[in-house]
């Protein structure tokens, strides 16, 4: 069964006649890396966003796990996929890099010892122990990028869908991120890898999909 | 009114904000708060779709007046409980008056968006107030769209991560909240750094002299929106202050 089901998806934004999106029908299993790679503007990013619930379709539907999106909260929808934006400032808001990391993983309901062990092993993955009590933004770009991925992996959610994960880390994490990625792959989670990077996508992705006019060509 | 100099509409705004400040009365604050929609219906721009947005504080607003209603003693009473009264004509009043005094400093802070910002800063330039205080006043304006759209994002960046806003209680929603004040203050001085060092890369201050390709100039309708508004103004004042 597909993870994700998109039905007949249509999207344009308010106040706008051109459709970003036409017609989408695509499933996203929770397997292997799926790679979106299109021109710029071409509605990577709106495609990202309509999965997980932050712009709704004007027409068609969306279900994950055999539920219609629109019908969960977007704290229902961060359990069971996990978005990193494209860019990770966004998405960092608290006080110390081993807090950030843990905001997410507490609200698993998980033992206060079970979520510190976590966090322990995130950082150390991640290689960001050394900066547990910085501030996250006053990281590099790429230790930020990082951690934005580190505090959505802690949640271990069945989907992952990363907005331009290759953007400013350097080679040598590059590869740890796909290596992590290949992990996730083996204990059955699925992969969305929103990208431009060739030579990470050709590497990792074991499904290519290219937007183009709105629409997705299946390579 | 739309091809109104800048300076004039700020004239305007500071002649009907100061009236609805002394004013204490329902009545004549109901006839500022008409004359101030006339305004803004010659100048094209629909009030009631613009407050519609801020719909969300109305019960704010709404228990604000209930406040003010029972707290303000005097006159008949209306409705009173075990001796306590609860609304009164006087705290009625009051209310009202609250009530027409900010739909007026709303409606007539809307005048300002009928010109470009850039012509406001050209204005309080022409008004004599250092460019540098007429440019933040303009940076001001540019990012508050900006900071409400990062707000946004931490919120939903927070319930991606597993808190369900809609569903806990107050108190720890109040908890969570305080989580976007940290970064949003990080941003701000950022994104204030990254603007000082971008602004004197293309040198900015370099000289003392500043020059504009374009200048503001009154025309005769400026000077006549101008007399009336400072004339009505000073007149309706001195009314109220004598009698």
């Amino acid at each position: 069964m597909a993870y994700i089901d998109i039905e007949n998806v249509s999207f344009c934004y308010p106040g706008q006649s051109r459709f970003v999106l036409r017609d989408i029908n695509l499933r996203i299993y929770k397997e292997g890396v799926t790679a979106v790679t299109g021109a710029n503007g071409s509605g990577k990013t709106t495609f990202s966003k309509l999965l997980i619930g932050l712009l709704k379709p004007v027409k068609g539907r969306i279900q994950l796990n055999g539920k219609l999106l629109s019908s969960l909260t977007l704290a229902q929808i961060g359990r069971q996929i996990g978005y990193v934006f494209q860019n990770p400032d966004k998405q960092l808001f608290c006080e110390t890099v081993e807090e950030e990391i843990a905001f997410g993983v507490r609200n698993l309901g998980l033992p206060p010892e079970r979520v510190t062990q976590k966090v322990r092993e995130v950082m150390d993955y991640f290689e960001l122990s050394r900066y547990a009590q910085a501030y996250p933004l006053s990281l590099s770009a790429g230790e930020k990028r990082r951690l934005a991925l580190a505090a959505v992996f802690a949640l271990e959610p069945g989907l992952l869908l990363l907005d331009e994960p290759t953007t400013g880390l350097d080679p040598y994490r590059k590869q740890l991120l796909g290596d992590y990625l290949d992990k996730l792959v083996a204990a059955n989670r699925g992969v969305v890898v929103i990208s431009h990077d060739q030579k990470f996508i050709d590497r990792y992705a074991t499904r290519l999909l290219r937007l183009e006019d709105g629409q997705f060509i299946e390579e | 009114m739309t091809g109104l100099d800048p300076r004039t509409k700020i004239v305007m705004i500071i002649c009907l904000s100061t009236l609805a400040v002394f004013l204490n009365e329902p009545w004549p604050l109901l006839l500022l708060f008409i004359l101030t929609l006339v305004i803004l219906l010659i100048m094209r721009i629909n009030f009631f779709r613009i407050i519609m947005r801020f719909k969300k504080l109305l019960p704010l607003l709404l228990l604000m007046l209930i406040i003010q209603s029972v707290f303000s003693a005097g006159g008949d009473v209306l409705l009173s409980f075990q001796g306590v009264n609860i609304l009164t004509t006087n705290g009625i009043n009051t209310s009202l008056c609250i009530l027409f005094r900010l739909l007026t400093f709303f409606s007539s802070a809307m005048i300002i968006m009928t010109s470009h910002s850039r012509d406001y800063v050209l204005a309080l330039v022409q008004l004599k107030i250092p460019y540098e205080i007429a440019f933040m006043v303009l940076v001001s304006l540019r990012f508050l769209p900006v900071f409400i759209e990062e707000i946004k994002d931490t919120l939903v960046a927070m319930q991606l991560r597993g808190v369900d806003l809609q569903r806990i209680p107050w108190r720890q929603k109040i908890k969570f909240y305080t989580h976007l004040f940290a970064p949003l203050l990080s941003r701000v001085m950022l994104k204030a750094h990254q603007l000082a060092i971008a602004m004197e890369a293309r040198a900015f201050r370099v000289y003392r002299r500043r020059t504009y390709l374009r200048l503001l100039h009154y025309s005769a309708k400026d000077y006549v929106a101008m007399v009336f508004f400072i004339t009505a103004t000073i007149a309706v004042l001195a009314q109220d202050f004598l009698y």
